[in-house]
C-alpha cells in the first residue's frame, strides 16, 4: 500500500515537472497565436537558443553558481527576445494578413536557420550546464525523493501561470492584448497603436521559450535539434487546450505531463501512443480544444 | 612599379628552369622505361570514409575520423602501404542510414574509392554493407554494434566489424552482475531501437544462464534522444530492482544521469548499476563532472589511464595515447579515435598480407588476420568477420583536484570468450 503511495507520488512529481517546463513554452506560443493569429514554429528554435546562451552565459560568468545560473536564465530570456524583436521587424510583420501558408513556411525557414546557427556558433558537441548548488540537493521523505529543481520548476510555472492570468485580467496592457485577440481592426480604429503591441506580444513569448531553455539546460544535455521533440509536445498540448485560450494551454500542459508518466508506469512501451491518443480522443469530442473557442477573423 | 617587373621576371626565369628540370627527369625516367609503375605507385590509395560529422552523434564521429587521420598520417610519412600514400575521402551520413546508402554509393561509383571504413549506428551499418556487396568493395565497419551486421544470413566477403557488438557487450555485463550475489531482483533500460534492443536481449539470456535466481522485475524502453528520463526512472524504482542494466546511449547518458540522480536512483541502487553503451567514456565523465554517478560501472573503447598488465601492452598503450594528444591537442584525448585507428590499421594489415588492394585479395587476407594493437593482440575471425574487440570496463570514481571522475581500475574485458 505504501509503495503505491510512494509510485503515484513519483510519476505525479515528475509529470507536473515536464508539464510545468512545457507550460512556460507553450503559454507564449498560445499567446502569439491568441493575439498575432500566428502558429510560429521557431516557438522550439528559441527555446534550443535559450538553452545554449545558457551555457555560454553560465561559462563566461564563471560557472556553477547561483548567481552565474540567474544571471544566465534572465540574460537568455532577454537576448532570444531581443532577438525576436529583430525578426518581427524586420521580417514578420510583412506577412501579417497574407495566407496561413506564407506564416507558416516563414517560421519553418527560421527552424532551419537556428538549427545552423547554433551548429556555427557552439559546434556540434554536447553541452552542459550545473544545477546551481543552492537547487541542487533534494528532500527525502521516507522512500520518497524529492528533486529541489523540480519542486522549484512547478512552483515557478504556478507563479508565472498566475502572473500572466493576473496581467491579462488586471492591467490596461492586459486589457489591450485580450481586445487584439478579440477585433484587432477595431483595436487599431480605436487608437491604440496594434503593430508595437505585436512586437511587444511576440517578444514576450519568445522571452518565454529562451527562459525555459535555460530552465531546462540543467537537466538535459544541449544539443542541435533538441528543439524538434519539444515543438511536437508544444503543439499536442496547445491542440488539446485550445489554441490562444490560456488556462487550456495551461490545463493541457498537465493533462499531458501526467497522461505521460502515468503511461509510462501502465504500459511502458505505449507511453508514447497515450498522449496521441489523449489528443485524438480532445479532437473528435471537441474539435477546437477543450478551452477553445470558435475562432473568427 | 619598375622594381615589381623585375621580380616577375626573375620568378619567370625559375619556373622555366624549374619545369625544364621536370621535363628532363620525365625524359630520363621515360627512357628507363618504367613510367607506368612510377605513376601508378604515385597514386594513393582511396578511402571513402561514411561517418556522422554533423547533428547530435558527431561528437562520436569526428573523433573517430581523427584516429583514422593520426594512422594515415603516420603511415603516410612512412612512405604508405605497398608505396603508396593513403587518402581518406571523408563524407557525413548525418546519422541516416538513407543519406548514409547515398554518400557510400557516390564514395564507390564516384570517386572511386579502393575500401569503406566507416558508419556509426546500427541504422547505417547495415545499410552501406549492401552498397559494398553490390559493389564488391571491402567495408570495414568502425562504430555499428547489432549483431544483424554479420548474422550468418546477412554476411558476405566483403563486410568486416571493427566495433564490438551487442552479444559480447550485454554478455559481459552479465559477467559482471553475475559476480553480486546479494542481487535477486534485476531491471533493464534501454532505449527502442535496435542497439537497445539487441543488446538489452544479450544481457537478460546470459544473465539467466549464469544466475537462473536472478528475476528481471522491470524492462524500460524510453525512445532515443529522449528528453525527459524522470518518469521512466520513477516507474523503475517503482518496481525495487536490486541493480540495473543500461543501455543508454549515443550522447543520451548525460540527461539520464542529471534526470535520475536527484531521485535517489544511484543512490538507492548503491554502485549496482551497469551502463554499457560508453558510460564510462571520457566523453561522459567530463561533461557531467561532479554530477556524474560515481561508483557505477561504466564501458568504454578506451581510456587513457588505463593500466594493462601485459608491459609490452602497457607501453604500446601510453605511447598511442601520448601520439593522440599530440595529433589532436587534448589532454586527455578521446577515447573514441582509437576506432578509426583500429580500423585503418586492421585495413593496412591484411593489404600487406594480400600484397594486393584488390577486393578480394584483402577480403581473403582479412580472414584470420591476427594485429597487435594499442589494446593487446587482435584477431579478425574468420567465421562472422568480426574481430574480437574487447571493451575497458572501470567504475568512475573522483579524485581530489580533478574537475571530473575518472575510470579507476579499469580493465580490458576480452570478447573472445563471450563470442559463442
Amino acid at each position: 500500500m505504501q509503495d503505491w503511495i510512494t509510485i503515484v507520488a513519483a510519476q505525479t512529481l515528475s509529470g507536473l515537472t515536464n508539464a510545468m517546463f512545457l507550460f512556460l513554452m507553450a503559454s507564449g506560443l498560445s499567446l502569439i497565436f491568441g493575439v498575432m493569429r500566428i502558429l510560429n514554429f521557431a516557438h522550439g528554435s528559441f527555446y534550443m537558443i535559450g538553452a545554449y546562451l545558457a551555457y555560454e552565459l553560465t561559462q563566461r560568468a564563471g560557472g556553477s553558481g547561483n548567481l552565474s545560473f540567474l544571471f544566465a536564465a534572465l540574460g537568455s530570456g532577454l537576448i532570444v527576445a531581443a532577438l525576436a524583436v529583430v525578426i518581427e521587424r524586420v521580417a514578420l510583420r510583412h506577412l501579417y494578413g497574407r495566407e496561413p501558408l506564407a506564416q507558416l513556411l516563414f517560421t519553418y525557414a527560421l527552424v532551419l536557420a537556428a538549427t545552423d546557427l547554433v551548429k556555427l556558433i557552439w559546434g556540434t558537441q554536447q553541452l552542459s550546464v550545473s544545477r546551481p548548488p543552492a537547487l541542487a540537493g533534494s528532500i527525502e521523505i521516507g522512500p520518497l525523493f524529492l528533486p529541489v529543481y523540480n519542486l522549484f520548476i512547478i512552483l515557478l510555472g504556478l507563479s508565472v501561470a498566475i502572473g500572466i492570468w493576473a496581467a491579462l485580467k488586471l492591467t490596461s496592457f492586459g486589457r489591450l492584448i485580450r481586445a487584439a485577440a478579440l477585433d484587432r481592426e477595431m483595436l487599431q480604429l480605436l487608437g491604440a497603436r496594434v503593430p508595437y503591441l505585436f512586437t511587444g506580444v511576440f517578444a514576450f513569448g519568445a522571452f518565454l521559450a529562451g527562459i525555459s531553455g535555460a530552465l531546462v539546460a540543467p537537466v538535459t544535455a544541449i544539443v542541435p535539434g533538441m528543439d524538434a521533440e519539444v515543438t511536437m509536445a508544444l503543439f499536442i498540448i496547445v491542440v488539446v487546450g485550445g489554441l490562444g485560450s490560456f488556462w487550456g494551454t495551461f490545463v493541457g500542459s498537465i493533462l499531458y505531463g501526467i497522461v505521460l508518466s502515468f503511461g509510462i508506469l501502465v504500459m511502458p512501451r505505449f507511453s508514447l501512443f497515450a498522449v496521441a491518443a489523449l489528443m485524438a480522443i480532445v479532437l473528435i469530442v471537441k474539435p477546437t480544444g477543450l478551452f477553445g473557442r470558435e475562432v473568427t477573423r | 612599379m619598375h622594381g615589381s617587373t623585375i621580380g616577375t621576371a626573375v620568378v619567370t626565369t625559375t619556373a622555366h628552369k624549374l619545369l625544364k628540370s621536370i621535363a628532363l627527369a620525365v625524359t630520363v625516367a621515360l627512357a628507363a622505361g618504367n613510367i607506368g609503375n612510377e605513376a601508378r605507385a604515385a597514386e594513393p590509395i582511396r578511402i571513402g570514409f561514411p561517418m556522422i560529422l554533423s547533428g547530435p552523434g558527431a561528437q562520436f564521429g569526428s573523433q573517430i575520423l581523427k584516429g583514422a587521420e593520426m594512422y594515415v598520417a603516420e603511415v603516410n610519412a612512412k612512405g604508405g602501404v605497398l608505396g603508396r600514400k593513403y587518402e581518406l575521402v571523408p563524407r557525413d551520413t548525418k546519422s541516416r542510414p538513407d543519406e548514409a546508402v547515398r554518400v557510400a554509393r557516390e564514395l564507390v561509383t564516384r570517386e572511386n574509392v579502393d575500401f569503406i571504413v566507416g558508419t556509426f549506428t546500427s541504422g547505417e551499418g547495415p545499410a552501406v554493407s549492401e552498397i559494398a556487396k553490390e559493389n564488391k568493395t571491402v567495408f570495414l565497419a568502425l562504430g555499428p554494434k547489432t549483431d544483424r551486421l554479420t548474422a550468418p544470413d546477412a554476411l558476405h566477403p566483403y563486410v568486416f566489424r571493427i566495433s564490438a557488438n551487442t552479444t559480447t557487450e550485454g554478455r559481459a555485463a552479465a559477467a559482471i552482475m553475475a559476480q553480486w550475489s546479494t542481487v535477486k531482483r534485476v531491471a533493464t533500460i534501454a532505449p527502442d531501437f535496435a542497439y537497445g534492443r539487441d543488446a538489452s536481449a544479450s544481457f537478460v539470456a546470459h544473465l539467466k544462464k549464469l544466475r537462473p535466481d536472478i528475476e528481471i522485475v522491470d524492462q524500460q524502453w524510453p525512445k532515443l534522444n529522449e528528453v525527459d528520463y524522470s518518469p521512466f526512472v520513477t516507474a523503475q524504482m517503482g518496481s525495487r530492482p536490486d541493480a540495473v542494466f543500461s543501455v543508454v546511449c549515443c550522447g543520451n547518458f548525460d540527461t539520464f544521469a542529471k534526470q535520475a540522480g536527484p531521485l535517489g536512483y544511484f543512490k538507492r541502487l548503491d554502485g549496482r548499476f551497469i551502463g554499457v553503451a560508453e558510460a564510462g567514456s571520457i566523453e561522459a565523465l567530463r561533461s557531467l563532472g561532479s554530477e556524474y554517478p560515481t561508483g557505477i560501472w561504466g564501458n568504454t573503447y578506451d581510456a587513457f589511464n588505463w593500466k594493462p598488465q601485459d608491459a609490452a601492452i602497457a607501453a604500446a598503450h601510453a605511447d598511442y595515447t601520448a601520439r593522440l594528444a599530440k595529433f589532436t591537442g587534448q589532454t586527455p584525448p578521446s577515447s573514441w579515435p582509437i576506432q578509426g585507428y583500429l580500423g585503418m590499421h586492421v585495413l593496412t594489415e591484411a593489404i600487406k598480407a594480400a600484397n594486393s588492394i584488390k577486393a578480394d585479395d584483402v577480403s581473403k587476407a582479412l580472414k584470420g588476420l591476427k594485429i597487435e594493437t594499442p589494446q593487446g593482440p587482435m584477431t579478425m575471425r574468420p567465421n562472422d568477420q568480426q574481430l574480437t574487440r574487447g571493451m575497458v570496463w572501470g567504475r568512475p570514481t573522483m579524485t581530489p583536484g580533478q574537475p571530473f571522475p575518472l575510470l579507476e581500475a579499469a580493465v580490458y574485458v576480452d570478447a573472445s570468450p563471450l563470442m559463442d
